[in-house]
C-alpha cells in the first residue's frame, strides 16, 4: 500500500498499466500539446513503461516509430530530436497504419472532444458538419483506432462538455447506437474497452453497450461524476475505489520513467 | 525552371495535393508563390495537414479541403480554417488518416478505388462523397470504397534532386512523409522544390535515396529552406517563433492580411522571403548542414 502522495495523472497511468498484457501491441499518436498531450501520449507512455518494468513484454508503436527507449525521450519533440530518439524500427506511415487494418493492434490509445454513452468519439466539429459552431481538427487516425484495435483505451479529462448524450459527429465509432451496431459492419476491432478519466474508471455493459462506472478514484463522489457527465451512468453497488499507485510505482515514475515531467506534466517542448 | 514559372502551371479551380505532415516538410515556398500569383478556388487534398492549408485558406485561395486533420500542432486549432469552415464558405470533405492516403494509393496503383473497412459505421461515410459501400465478392464482407484521387497538381518539398528531376530524400527522414511519393504518383503535374539540386554523379552514386524517379516528376526547383517555417527532417527544425507569430496573426482576418503582406506578398520571391526571415535565424534552426 502507498503512503506517498500521487497525482491523478500518476493514478491514471497505473490504472492503464494494469490492463496491458504480455505480447500485446499498442499505438500512440504523436503531435498534440498541453493537456491533450498528457491524455493521448503521456499517460499511455508511462503506463506502458510501468508494465514493461513489471516484466510485461508490451510493444509500443508511436506512429512510424516502434519501441523507442522511453527513458531516453528527448525534452524537445522537434523532428531532428525525434529522429535521433533511439528505437527498434521506423517504418513508412502507410505500413504503420496498415497494422491497424490487419487487426494486429491490441490497444489503440485515443482521446476526443466529445464522447457519448456508447463510446462514440468526435474530433471533427461541434454542431453541424457543413456549418459548425466550432470546427475542430478532424478525424485523424481516431477512425482507424476505433474500427480496428482489439480494444480502445479512451483517456479523457472528465468534463460535462465532453461527456454528452449524443456526439455531434462520429469520427471514432464506439458501439454506435447500441447492441448490434458495430457487428453489422463486421469490424475486426472490438470497440471501446475502458474509459479512464480524471475522476473514474468506466467500462461498457455487455448487453446494453452503455458506459458504466467501474470504480471512482479515491476521494471522488458519485455526485461529482454525475455532475460532470451529460448522460445517465450506471453505478455498481457498492462502488469500488480505484486502486491507488503503490510506493514502488510512484518511485519508478518519478525517478526512472518520467523524472523531468515530460509525459505527465507535458514539459516536453 | 523558376518557382514563378512552375507555379504558373497551377490554374484557378485545380485540385492540388499538398505534401508534408502536421508541421513537417510542407512545400511552403510553393504555397507562398501560389498566394503571390493569386490563385482562386483551389480544391486542396492531403492526408494530414496544417499551416500549409491554413495559409492558403486565409489568403482566399481555397474552395474545398479534403484531408483528415488541419491543425497547428501544439499551438492548437488552425484559425483561418476554423473561420472559413464555421462561416460556411469552405467545403470540408472528411477523411481518416488512412482513407486520406488510400485515395492517392488507389491512383498510384492504377485502380479506381481502394477498399477499406475503416470508415464503416462512422459519419465519415456521410461527410465524404468519395466514400461508398461495396461488398467483397469473395467473402460477402462489407467494405468502404475510397474513390481514387487524380489531383491536377501535386506540390512537394524534398531534400535533393538532379537536373533531370530524380527526387531524393536523405536516409535520416521522418517516415510520415512517405506519403509524399504516393501523392506524386497520383497527380497529373508534379512540382517539387528541393533544398539543393545536386550533380548527376551524386544521384548515380546514391540511387537508393531516389524516392521519385524523374518519370513521375514535372519540375524540380531549388528552394533552400523551402519548407520554412515547417521542419525539414534532420536538416532544420520548425521555426516556433515564426509559427507563433503566424498563429497570433491568424486570430483575426485583418491581422492575418498584415501577416501575408509582410511575409508573402511583400517579398518578391522565395529569396526575398529568406532575407526577411534572416540568415541568423535560419542558421539557428539548422541542425545538420548537408551539402552534397
Amino acid at each position: 500500500m502507498t503512503t506517498a502522495a500521487y497525482s491523478v495523472e500518476e493514478l491514471m497511468a497505473c490504472v492503464v498499466s494494469r490492463e496491458l498484457r504480455d505480447g500485446e501491441l499498442g499505438f500512440i499518436g504523436l503531435g498534440t500539446g498541453g493537456r491533450a498531450f498528457v491524455m493521448a501520449v503521456g499517460i499511455p507512455t508511462v503506463a506502458i513503461r510501468l508494465a514493461q518494468l513489471r516484466g510485461v513484454d508490451f510493444i509500443a508503436q508511436y506512429g512510424v516509430k516502434l519501441e523507442p527507449l522511453i527513458e531516453e525521450a528527448p525534452a524537445c519533440f522537434t523532428d531532428a530530436d525525434l529522429l535521433d530518439w533511439r528505437c527498434r524500427a521506423m517504418i513508412p506511415v502507410e505500413d504503420a497504419l496498415d497494422m491497424f487494418r490487419r487487426g494486429m493492434m491490441d490497444w489503440g490509445f485515443v482521446s476526443g472532444a466529445q464522447i457519448d454513452p456508447y463510446g462514440n468519439l468526435n474530433s471533427v466539429c461541434i454542431g453541424e458538419q457543413k456549418h459548425p459552431k466550432v470546427r475542430l481538427v478532424g478525424a485523424i487516425a481516431q477512425t482507424d483506432h476505433c474500427a480496428h484495435a482489439r480494444h480502445t483505451m479512451i483517456i479523457l479529462p472528465h468534463d460535462r462538455r465532453a461527456f454528452v448524450e449524443r456526439v455531434d459527429f462520429i469520427s471514432g465509432l464506439g458501439f454506435g447506437d447500441g447492441p448490434g451496431y458495430r457487428e453489422r459492419f463486421q469490424h475486426r476491432g472490438g470497440g471501446p474497452g475502458k474509459v479512464v478519466t480524471t475522476l473514474a474508471v468506466l467500462g461498457f455493459n455487455e448487453k446494453t453497450r452503455r458506459m458504466q462506472v467501474e470504480s471512482l478514484h479515491p476521494g471522488v463522489t458519485r455526485g461529482e461524476v454525475e455532475r460532470n457527465t451529460g448522460f445517465a451512468l450506471a453505478f455498481p453497488d457498492p462502488i469500488p475505489t480505484t486502486p491507488t499507485p503503490t510506493d514502488e510505482e510512484v518511485q519508478l515514475i518519478r525517478t526512472r520513467i518520467d523524472p523531468k515531467g515530460l509525459f505527465l506534466q507535458a514539459k516536453v517542448r | 525552371m523558376t518557382l514563378r514559372d512552375a507555379v504558373a502551371q497551377i490554374k484557378d479551380g485545380d485540385t492540388v495535393a499538398v505534401g508534408g505532415h502536421t508541421l513537417r516538410r510542407h512545400p511552403m515556398a510553393i504555397i507562398h508563390e501560389i498566394i503571390r500569383q493569386g490563385r482562386r478556388n483551389l480544391k486542396l487534398m492531403g492526408w494530414n495537414s496544417g499551416i500549409d492549408m491554413d495559409m492558403l485558406i486565409g489568403a482566399g485561395c481555397v474552395a474545398s479541403v479534403e484531408t483528415s486533420y488541419i491543425g497547428i500542432s501544439a499551438f492548437g486549432l488552425a484559425l483561418n480554417f476554423r473561420r472559413a469552415a464555421e462561416g460556411g464558405s469552405l467545403k470540408v470533405i472528411e477523411h481518416s488518416e488512412t482513407t486520406g492516403i488510400d485515395m492517392f494509393r488507389a491512383t498510384a496503383m492504377g485502380m479506381s478505388f481502394f477498399p477499406t473497412k475503416t470508415p464503416l459505421g462512422s459519419d465519415l461515410m456521410q461527410a465524404n462523397e468519395h466514400l461508398a459501400e461495396v461488398i467483397c465478392p469473395f467473402t460477402g464482407e462489407r467494405y468502404a470504397a475510397v474513390k481514387a484521387a487524380r489531383p491536377d497538381v501535386a506540390i512537394l518539398h524534398a531534400h535533393t534532386a538532379d537536373q533531370y528531376g530524380n527526387v531524393q530524400l536523405d536516409l535520416q527522414r521522418w517516415h510520415d512523409n512517405s506519403v509524399d511519393a504516393i501523392l506524386a504518383k497520383a497527380a497529373r503535374t508534379v512540382l517539387v522544390t528541393v533544398e539543393q539540386i545536386v550533380s548527376d554523379e551524386e544521384v548515380l552514386r546514391n540511387a537508393l535515396l531516389t524516392v521519385l524517379p524523374r518519370t513521375f516528376v514535372t519540375a524540380v526547383i531549388e528552394a533552400p529552406y523551402g519548407a520554412h517555417p515547417t521542419a525539414c527532417d534532420h536538416r532544420y527544425d520548425y521555426d516556433l517563433e515564426e509559427v507563433g507569430k503566424y498563429y497570433e496573426a491568424s486570430k483575426s482576418g485583418d491581422a492575418f492580411k498584415g501577416y501575408l503582406e509582410e511575409r508573402v506578398l511583400g517579398p518578391a520571391d522565395h529569396w526575398a522571403y529568406l532575407d526577411a526571415i534572416g540568415l541568423e535565424r535560419l542558421m539557428a534552426l539548422t541542425r545538420q548542414r548537408v551539402v552534397r
